[in-house]
């Protein structure tokens, strides 16, 4: 018998056991479907990270901390001077696998514009920082090299602040003065508006983005640090988005030899900010466990309605044996029964999946898709499950002796 | 040559720790187109007898030719094949699927061994049982035939592979006097076009259809 022909026996064996074959598919069915259902949302959510990332300057942009100090420095520890603007601009100057490099100040001041004042954070920083985190001016230009060069007292501002220090007409701001610290600035821009929503119930996840000011880091340290040039973090890009690795792998290599000392860690800028991430991930385990413990039940019910259908028909595969079927005929006669059942509940369960998806995607407004790919997981796991419950009734069928089997019943 | 040479076949089951022998040295030759009757009280080892013959079961000892080949060694797949394209059985219960049409029925021996067309396994089907004079029945279920139609139908499926020797279980055993009479007919007009037949029963009256009569008792042939 071709393989084509079993099918075709197996299709006829499950129209005439319809019974057994509903039951047997549902279990297949439902395990399926919910396999789909989050290989999909997993597949979206996925997606939605990598937007995130790009959101925040994209691949290849990392970020250097100074390292917690130990609670027992050791002497190389104590006489590195950390990370400083030093090493920013000798990375600038030396480092090949980079593009841009931003040293960066970060401190908390007072804002004030006439009555309206509050607390807020600064950055200070250098041009390289909106081409790193990709952000852009809604109006005016961000800090350019002559600022830093300058140490000029200028600002550039979020959008929130924008916003909030000018009544809700934040394209007002420009070339107006704010007092910072108690030092004055000029206005020179206003950062556009950043967003970013994992889902529409969560909060803008970028929201802390447009509650800053930006000024020269040269001016920061100036005005609030006393020529001190010790540095709370370094923004750099690498040239290429996929050239991530190796550029962090020289900068560690070069920082090394500075510091004489590991006091720092270097981190992909995405990676950090994504573990909200993390939540939907949960819910998506959960998802797979509920998936796989319908498709093992399937799987229990499939092996028990064929081992119980076996029994019943001892008696036919004794005659099937008697007029020339081999064992292996006999195998492949319950193994064809139960591929049908686990092909048709492959493709059932695929479109309870992309029915799933499709309302999940619409309902929670979440970005989620059925591939080929997952379809052939699904598929594939389906026929598997089959495979595995079949086998050993199939095996049982195959070891009748025809002259019991005959005379069983 | 015999067309069928079964030399001293001994079976003995084992039952738990007890031999129970249900062959004692049996000889038979069988001729191209004869008609033989087992004849033997039930326990006999008419049945055992039969099952080694049809390839159903291997002896303990003794050797087995059918049609030249030495099918005592074989085993398994080969064995299956033996029993797919040299025997034709008929059983007593006749032992159709139930779920399958007369047609489909009688084609299945022809699905086993392959080479067939579903087309061409129709036909041939449809040739038999043209022959025992069921076409009218081809499209029916097994369930809604009488039994001597059934017990027709499970004979044509016996000769539809062309076997060398048909053999046969008690077929009127579950007959009414009518439709064995008339089973028996159709194995005389099978004979007559030239089949070799061996027919095991506890009826005498059935046996005397054969040409030659074999006495079983004991696991023996009665001399």
């Amino acid at each position: 018998m071709s393989i084509l022909e079993a099918l075709l026996v197996g299709l006829d064996e499950a129209r005439r056991h319809l019974g057994q074959t509903l039951l047997s598919l549902l279990g297949l069915v439902l395990g399926t479907g919910s396999i789909v259902t989050v290989l999909a949302l997993f597949g979206g959510q996925t997606k939605q990270t990598e937007a995130f990332i790009i959101e925040q300057g994209g691949f290849g942009a990392i970020i250097v901390y100074d390292r917690e100090e130990s609670l027992q420095p050791t002497p190389m520890e104590l006489a590195s001077r950390r990370l400083t603007y030093r090493d920013a601009a000798y990375l600038k100057d030396h480092a090949t696998m980079l593009k841009g490099v931003a040293p960066g100040y970060f401190d908390r001041h007072g804002y004030r514009v006439g009555d309206m004042d509050f607390e807020g954070d600064v950055i200070g920083t250098t041009s390289d920082y909106a081409m790193i985190n990709a952000i852009f001016p809604m109006a005016g230009r961000y800090i350019s090299d002559l600022d830093v060069r300058r140490q000029a007292r200028v600002m550039v501002l979020g959008w929130a602040y924008a916003d909030s220090l000018f009544k809700g007409r934040p394209e007002l701001a420009l070339d107006k003065i704010v007092n910072l610290g108690g030092k004055n600035y000029t206005v020179v821009g206003v950062m556009e508006r950043e967003e970013f929503y994992w889902a529409p119930w969560s909060g803008n996840a970028l929201a802390h983005r447009n509650r800053r000011a930006y000024i020269p880091i040269t001016t920061a340290f100036s005005q609030y640090t006393g020529e001190n040039d010790r540095l709370d973090f370094l923004t750099l890009k690498a040239i290429t988005p996929t050239g991530g690795p190796a550029a962090e792998a020289q900068v560690h290599q070069m920082m090394l030899s500075m510091h004489g000392v590991e006091d720092f860690d270097i981190q992909p800028l995405g990676q950090r900010n994504a573990d909200d991430a993390q939540f939907f991930l949960m819910f998506n385990i959960i998802f797979l466990i509920v998936g796989l413990i319908s498709l093992f039940a399937g799987g229990v019910v499939i092996a028990n309605i064929l081992l119980a259908s076996v029994a019943e028909r001892v008696r036919e595969f004794g005659t099937r044996m008697a007029l020339g079927a081999s064992g292996f005929q006999v195998f492949a006669q319950v193994i064809a029964q139960v591929s049908v059942i686990s092909i048709f509940g492959g493709l059932l369960g695929l479109g309870l999946g992309a029915a799933l998806t499709g309302a999940v995607a619409h309902f929670m407004s979440q970005p989620a898709a059925v591939t080929g790919s997952m379809a052939a997981v699904a598929l594939g796991t389906s026929l598997a499950v089959g495979a595995v419950a079949g086998f050993y009734p199939a095996f049982r069928a195959a070891r009748l002796s025809p002259v019991e089997a005959l005379r069983y019943g | 040559m015999a067309l069928l040479e079964a030399r001293d076949i001994t079976k003995i089951y084992r039952l738990g720790r007890v031999d129970v022998p249900a062959l004692r040295g049996v000889d038979l030759d069988v001729q191209q187109g004869e008609y033989v009757a087992i004849l033997g009280p039930s326990g006999s080892g008419k049945s055992t007898l039969m099952h080694i013959l049809g390839c159903l079961d291997s002896a303990t000892d003794g050797s087995y030719r059918l049609g030249g080949t030495d099918v005592g060694t074989l085993r398994g797949r080969a064995l299956a094949r033996v029993r797919n394209r040299k025997v034709g059985f008929v059983f007593q219960t006749f032992n159709l699927m139930p779920r399958l049409t007369v047609e489909e029925n009688v084609a299945l021996p022809l699905q086993y061994r392959g080479g067939y067309t579903r087309r061409e396994r129709r036909g041939r089907a449809g040739v038999v049982l043209e022959r025992l004079g069921m076409s009218h029945r081809v499209g029916h279920r097994p369930e809604e035939l009488s039994g001597g139609e059934r017990q027709r139908v499970a004979i044509a499926r016996a000769l539809v592979g062309e076997p060398a020797i048909l053999l046969v279980d008690d077929p009127t055993g579950n007959l009414d006097s009518k439709a064995g009479a008339e089973v028996l007919e159709t194995f005389r007009e099978v004979h007559a076009a030239g089949n070799t037949i061996v027919l095991v029963t506890h009826d005498p009256n059935v046996a005397d259809e054969a040409d030659r009569i074999v006495h079983m008792i004991d696991g023996r042939v009665a001399a």
